[in-house]
């Protein structure tokens, strides 16, 4: 259906990046704990680089005794524009998918962390979905705002189903979220479908409501815990970070807290999000959670209400365009926390361990930035 | 004094990567020998130089004399064809005028060979950046099969202790009863190379004010070179780092065509760095060894973005420097702008800063002129034969 | 006790009209949210919502009663009255009297050709030029952008701009620049259109909402 020219371009070379990546990536994992105090021995002879404490992050991770259960990758915030408009945002969602596929072994799923789309557009959502079917893994749709807002997820959900939904992998439950519903705003002011996208589209946009779960997810929510034991780990996937960070750019979901009640009384709950296109780390009570890296652009950190768990990473450098982008991995332990891996596309990659959220910040601290937000 | 130095380093953001507390004056340096006097040719900073000299290797007038000698002597390398000027040809802006090196026996490497100019002034040697200093950087062609293919640096010390000229300059720089090692066989060639600089280029003379030094069309390049064209941004040049050049590590994808077979070799670079075998001569071995040279600062990070990443070198003399690029795929200025113009070759790791720059034909030419202006009187009298400073000629 | 507490609503109903019209003068708005432009260039509405402000009461060394106006500046010293005494009525209307009088002086204006009219036209027009900057900001055809990126996609609230720190050396430039060469090189680069005109009325533009949105931060060039 749809043609594949554009693709064949640029085949060649992606063919070699996944042949390459494969190796390098299992090679990483493997070869790390000597490669650590070799490289931290080169480190410390140079005097103008910070020994790099990423290794570190690693060295703890491997004194475990615990193995990972299994890993999924994410990729998130692709922010697609037709690709005659913007090629930038269509390339690195492709460079995220061969860096997908060339995992080896292959990741049990996909989880795709939703801003598929720039403006919602059937062409933007149709071309998304495109780019993932190239995915050798299973994938698992997540949708965001500026997938839904134009048609109010018709197109999306034509495309990909339901927008809440979950399953159990592994004796975890999986469960997807839709937390970006919005309050009706766009009636009485007598917009447009795409002057209401474009309203929630704008990130500092002060018209549009607040993201919420809202009271039919939330019931959709218990039903679905009301047969899951509380000794099951449990795992969200929700396109806003389920707590309250930032409200101007709703890095936020109004009814956080009300979803945060319902998943407390389970022994282990790990939120997945995407949107805020940083590291962010959170832990409340029995719940942690991990944001998502965008391929398409890094967001500024808040001017406030940062989690405290949260080690920044250093702000991005525009003149490479892929820097503060990128993918990642998750490594899924039987408790149900997880180890969160950024794999950044210009730095060397970074790992917020369980560990680091069991501890409340104490052990297996990521590398700190050299030049934080301000 | 040292404090001083120390602090200016930490001020610029610059190092030689030595340490604090290892400084050893010897009496005789410190007391009996002649300093060696620099001139600065104009648009270079005197005291950047003098922070850039190692402490424990401080430059005097026998010594760099005794390491020019070194320089030219083909005797240091197994069969007596190949001196450090074989590659470095001060007559070729100190390269070779090939694509990839040739050592003893004609036997190939895989990478262009620099320029010794300014070298000093890098924070780290190689194309890698394999080696910190100039010192480290001169140990290891004397034992790299491909180049001088010396057994071991204790023979390379033992060919030179059979030279009474050889013992007797030593002794006189160096002092001590063994004074020939391969530390300082090193120390004294480095010492040589911190007295070959590159300024006082027309760029120069236009950057001092002079209007007229350089063409309308080499101005118009130089507003590219700043602006449109984003050379600027890795060829770094300001009055506090005049070297086009930010010292770092990108790929733009020269190379990635050629092999196909990252996978592999990455995994036999790690392996060995697991086993702990991925020793300095070892590693010196592999970039010069065809494939695993094209995985460049990989092979001293083994991050992956650093795949394929060359360090960014500096332009001064760039017209008399070809062939261009690591492996010297590149022989003609034209041909790097347009590879640049293109958005570089597209590869799994491609520095996100390198993209499509849409000059006109104009524009190239322009930039062009501006990359001619960079030729410094010195390199160009020596290309020239105007001058000459190969010893006994 | 008693009487001071009682002086003090007379006089706060005599001066209460004065107190109102202060944050005329005052810019209250805290930097941050966009909102704030709103109330800070039509503050009177604002102002009256306010709840009336608190001051500490002053303490006089020698046990005397002290007298404050609602400004929480002017006071008087009653010599012959001890903290906790009576104050007469008589004294109290003509200590009232003093008082006022007293603010009144101290109220006074030089006699400049500036009008409250004046700084209202100032603030109108730099309100425009903001929200004009603020437009533009979040419009990638109007700043001629050609991909879809508009500054504010990176820059949301102008977060990450640091107006305050210029000029300031620049790794893209590797020269010290301009805010004004930053917000070209945006333009040109990540954005993909032609560089403003130095004199551009957009790029003027511009520079209003990116410093607006650091209003009040300390001045910190160089910083990175």
């Amino acid at each position: 259906m749809w043609p594949l020219k554009w693709k064949q371009r640029e085949q060649q070379y992606r063919q070699e990046r996944a042949d390459f990546f494969a190796a390098v990536k299992r090679l990483d994992r493997r070869a790390f704990l000597k490669v650590a105090g070799m490289a931290a021995a080169v480190t410390t002879a140079k005097t103008v680089l910070p020994p790099h404490s990423f290794q570190l992050v690693d060295v703890v991770r491997a004194s475990e005794d615990e193995k990972p259960l299994f890993q999924f990758a994410y990729i998130s915030d692709t922010h697609l524009y037709e690709r005659r408009l913007n090629e930038r945002f269509v390339k690195a969602a492709m460079r995220a998918v061969e860096d997908v596929n060339a995992l080896d072994p292959q990741p049990d799923f996909v989880l795709f962390g939703g801003d598929l789309a720039q403006l919602g557009q059937p062409q933007e959502l149709e071309l998304g979905k495109q780019i993932l079917s190239e995915l050798k893994a299973p994938v698992k749709m997540m949708v965001g705002e500026h997938d839904w807002f134009l048609d109010m997820g018709e197109k999306w959900q034509e495309l990909f189903g339901p927008p809440n939904y979950s399953f159990d992998h592994k004796g975890i439950h999986f469960i997807v979220l839709m937390s970006v519903n919005e309050k009706d705003f766009w009636t009485a002011r007598n917009m447009t479908p795409m002057e209401r996208m474009k309203t929630v589209a704008g990130l500092d946009n002060p018209i549009q409501s607040r993201f919420e779960v809202g009271p039919e997810g939330r019931e959709w929510l218990r039903r679905d815990l009301a047969n899951v034991s509380p000794e099951t780990p449990i795992i969200v996937f929700s396109h806003s970070p389920l707590y309250k960070y930032y409200r101007p750019w709703n890095f936020w979901t109004e009814d956080a807290e009300a979803v945060q009640e319902i998943l407390f009384p389970y022994r282990s709950v790990t939120v997945i999000h995407g949107h805020t296109h940083q590291l962010l780390t959170n832990r409340i009570r029995n719940i942690h959670f991990h944001g998502m890296l965008s391929t398409a652009w890094p967001w500024p950190y808040a001017p406030e209400g940062l989690p405290k768990l949260t080690v920044q990473m250093d702000r991005a450098d525009p003149f490479d365009e892929a820097d503060g982008t990128g993918d990642g991995t998750v490594d899924v332990y039987g408790s149900g926390y997880v180890d969160k891996h950024y794999n950044l596309w210009s730095r060397n990659p970074i790992t917020v361990a369980k560990a680091y959220l069991e501890s409340w910040g104490k052990e297996a601290r990521p590398p700190a930035p050299q030049f934080p937000s301000y | 004094m040292v404090m001083l130095v120390m602090g200016l380093i930490a001020l610029l953001g610059t190092s030689s990567g030595r340490s604090p507390g290892s400084l050893s004056w010897p009496a005789w340096a410190a007391g009996q020998a002649k300093e060696f006097q620099m001139t600065f040719p104009l648009g270079i900073p005197a005291d950047l130089w003098e922070l850039m000299i190692p402490e424990d290797n401080p430059m005097t007038e026998a010594k760099v004399a005794l390491g020019k000698a070194l320089y030219f002597d083909t005797r240091l390398s197994a069969d007596n064809t190949v001196s450090c000027a074989t590659c470095h040809d001060p007559r070729r802006a100190f390269t070779d005028g090939k694509p990839v090196s040739e050592g003893v026996g004609g036997k190939k490497g895989a990478r262009n060979a620099p320029t010794i100019l300014n070298a000093m002034f890098n924070e780290e040697q190689f194309w890698d950046g394999r080696a910190k200093t100039l010192e480290d950087q001169a140990k290891q062609p004397l034992v790299n099969p491909v180049e001088m293919a010396m057994p071991s640096h204790e023979a390379v010390v033992a060919k030179l202790k059979q030279i009474p000229e050889y013992v007797k300059r030593f002794r006189e720089v160096f002092g001590g009863t063994d004074p020939i090692t391969i530390d300082h066989i090193v120390q004294a060639i480095a010492a040589f190379e911190r007295t070959q600089l590159s300024g006082d280029a027309p760029f120069d003379r236009f950057i001092a004010g002079d209007e007229k030094a350089i063409s309308a069309a080499a101005k118009r390049g130089w507003e590219l070179f700043k602006g449109k064209a984003r050379c600027i941004t890795c060829h770094e040049f300001n009055p506090s780092s005049p070297f086009f050049t930010d010292f770092k590590y990108h790929n733009i994808g020269v190379g990635m065509k050629a092999t196909k077979n990252f996978e592999t070799l990455a995994r036999r670079v790690q392996q060995l760095a697991e086993r702990g075998e991925l020793t300095a001569a070892e590693l010196d071995k592999l970039s010069l060894a065809e494939g695993f040279s094209e995985l460049g600062r990989f092979l001293v990070t083994r991050q992956p973005k650093d795949v394929g990443a060359f360090k960014t070198p500096p332009l001064r003399d760039v017209a008399l420097t070809g062939p261009y690029m690591h492996d010297g795929s590149m022989k003609t200025l034209r041909e790097v702008i347009e590879f640049y113009n293109k958005g570089g070759e597209p590869n799994p790791n491609l520095d996100g800063g390198i993209i499509e720059l849409h000059l006109t034909e104009q524009e190239m030419n322009d930039l062009e002129a501006f990359l001619r202006t960079l030729t410094s009187t010195y390199a160009r009298a020596l290309a020239r034969g105007e001058i000459t400073i190969a010893p006994g000629k | 006790m008693r009487i001071r507490h009682v002086k003090l609503i007379i006089m706060g109903a005599f001066i209460i009209g004065w107190c109102g019209l202060w944050p005329l003068s005052s810019d209250s708005a805290a930097p941050g949210s966009w909102l704030n432009v709103v109330t800070d260039i039509i503050p009177l509405a604002a102002a009256q919502q306010r709840p009336p402000s608190q001051h500490p009461q002053p303490q006089s060394e020698d046990g005397h009663l002290v007298v404050q106006l609602c400004d929480g500046r002017t006071q008087m010293e009653i010599a012959d009255v001890r903290e906790g005494e009576v104050l007469p009525p008589e004294k109290a209307r003509l200590v009232a009297r003093r008082l006022m009088a007293r603010y009144a002086q101290q109220q006074a204006k030089q006699a400049s050709k500036w009008t409250r009219r004046d700084r209202l036209i100032w603030q109108r027009e730099q309100k425009r030029l903001v929200e004009e900057g603020r437009r533009l900001f979040h419009d990638w055809k109007a700043i001629g952008g050609t991909i879809g990126i508009s500054c504010d996609m990176c820059h949301p609230d102008a977060a990450n701009t640091h107006p305050e720190t210029y000029p300031k050396f620049q790794t893209q430039l590797k020269r010290v620049a301009a805010l004004r060469d930053m917000i070209n090189w945006c333009i040109e680069n990540p954005v993909k259109g032609k560089p403003l005109a130095l004199d551009d009325p957009r790029m003027l533009a511009l520079e209003a909402y990116i410093t607006y949105q650091r209003r009040g931060v300390p001045l910190d060039p160089g910083k990175h």
